[in-house]
């Protein structure tokens, strides 16, 4: 939850967005711009076009040294030895009773170097985690550069152009694989432009020291006549990645909720080897995963929200995690933790401010991702 | 951003055509730019009866649900259906597009003209 008294931070950008008459919004104890002229445009300019998104209020961690493999093992979900120079994963740390602290990507940058992207929320937290969990006898260093770094995402079919743009002199930059990260030169400053996104498109995370942040971004909208690119808020980053099913932090999981109950079982290795949260998962594994995170759209008009409970012959079964319009489709839909044993084309109820709301558990996702295209 | 000099407003931004016999309600263009995105519409039945400042209906954006309040109390006598499988139109034409057509029942207070609204609107935001 957003703390009131906490000072409310600002990205290098803050003046761009103003410049392109954002209404801005406080998420995660940062102004963010929600929109610029509408939500729904943004959301068709990316499943269209392309737009670029202010993401800076995103953490990066760097972890390295000669042990950290076996540290990174030991902290996340996912098979850190099987990340490749310039290879990235979905993973999470767990708590030892199996909920998420925080889900991220985890890029292997260099032989035992890392770079970790977490959540805004969570980027304080992680770190502290981060620290309480290094063992002193592993040679291992961890750099928060959280406040120095900025992240813009380039999201949608015309995203290479964009880059190509960008990085004139770079066109093996438009053949790096999806998930997988690679460093370049921005006005003489070392960047990372990452095949990574948060959409459903295809698409690329930059991240790179503040100090370039700006111009980067003034570029990237100066392709506007060839690529149709927009600044695009919050709002749309969120029905976007709801209509591609992407997990939100605080919303779908948080320390409550295992990864097996939020469906993302392909990134839990739990033959790798002991991490924190394993054993709980194996026990929840062996008793029954009691809940699953779902994807339901309504049969009716109406729109679900976050909280909203999902009824199924008169008991509630369960609750909406996220909900929306989703612009790509004109229906409402969204993700709920339900009981295990709904079914996909199960009919139930959503409890829209009191008045029962027929829904359809659906296969996840609504919009097939065309990332990896 | 016009208000039509023949409606009543209130300073929750709602319209209202007239303050007896039967009147039409929807809401201002001030409103509609507040919202963004409109992409759900919620009326109340034909027959039902709200008093005055109770919310009759909702209406959605993207992001936020914003109830929309009886400027005077009333019966409902028609719902404009359209509105409700296209509530994008309301962002098109908030004057032309109204929600409800209510019987008046009660008396009219607190009500502002278009220029008292304009100025309300100055004032505040």
């Amino acid at each position: 939850m957003d703390d009131p008294s906490a000072p409310v931070r600002t990205t290098p950008l803050f003046a761009a967005h103003k410049a392109c008459k954002a209404k801005m919004m406080t998420f995660s104890g940062w102004q963010m711009p929600a929109f610029y002229e509408s939500p729904m445009a943004e959301h068709r300019a990316v499943r269209e076009h392309v737009g670029i998104f202010d993401v800076s209020h995103m953490g990066e961690v760097f972890v390295s040294g000669p042990d950290s493999l076996p540290y990174l093992q030991g902290l996340t979900i996912n098979d850190v030895s099987k990340l490749a120079i310039g290879q990235g994963h979905y993973t999470a740390f767990l708590t030892e009773t199996g909920g998420f602290v925080d889900d991220l990507i985890c890029y292997r940058i260099g032989e035992t170097d890392y770079l970790f992207c977490v959540n805004a929320n969570n980027a304080d937290k992680d770190f502290a985690w981060m620290q309480a969990h290094l063992p002193s006898t592993l040679r291992v260093t961890l750099d928060n550069q959280s406040g120095a770094w900025s992240q813009l995402a380039i999201q949608g079919p015309q995203s290479p152009a964009v880059i190509t743009d960008l990085f004139p002199d770079r066109p093996d930059l438009l053949q790096i694989p999806y998930a997988n990260i690679a460093t370049a030169e921005y006005q003489g400053v070392l960047v990372y432009v990452a095949r990574t996104g948060y959409t459903g498109e295809r698409g690329y995370e930059l991240y790179l020291p503040n100090g370039v942040a700006i111009a980067l971004w003034n570029q990237a909208l100066a392709t506007h006549p060839t690529t149709q690119i927009r600044p695009i808020g919050l709002g749309a980053r969120d029905t976007l990645r709801l209509e591609a099913c992407f997990l939100l932090y605080g919303n779908d999981m948080d320390e409550t909720v295992t990864p097996l109950e939020a469906g993302i079982q392909w990134a839990v290795k739990l033959d790798k080897g002991e991490f924190i949260g394993r054993a709980a998962l194996l026990q929840q594994k062996e008793q029954g995963i009691p809940r699953q995170l779902c994807a339901f759209r309504m049969e009716e008009a109406g729109i679900p929200r976050s909280h909203m409970s999902v009824i199924q012959e008169g008991q509630v079964v369960g609750e909406v995690t996220s909900g929306s319009h989703l612009p790509t489709f004109g229906f409402g839909g969204g993700l709920a933790l339900v009981h295990s044993r709904l079914q996909i084309g199960d009919i139930v109820y959503i409890d829209v401010r009191g008045t029962e709301k027929a829904a359809r558990i659906v296969k996840k996702p609504f919009y097939q991702a065309k990332t990896k295209g | 951003m016009s208000f039509p000099t023949e409606l009543k407003y209130t300073k929750d931004h709602e319209w209202i055509s007239a303050v007896t016999g039967t009147a039409r309600i929807g809401v201002s263009a001030y409103a509609v730019e507040q919202l963004g995105d409109i992409v759900h519409v919620e009326l109340p039945k034909v027959g039902q009866s709200f008093s005055k400042g109770a919310a009759f209906g909702t209406i959605e954006s993207t992001k936020t649900v914003s109830d929309v309040y009886l400027p005077i109390a009333g019966r409902v006598v028609k719902v404009n259906d359209a509105l409700v499988s296209h509530p994008e139109n309301l962002q098109e034409a908030p004057y032309a597009q109204w929600l409800i057509e209510i019987a008046v029942e009660g008396e009219a207070a607190g009500l502002l003209d278009a220029a008292g609204y304009e100025a309300f609107l100055a004032e505040d935001h």
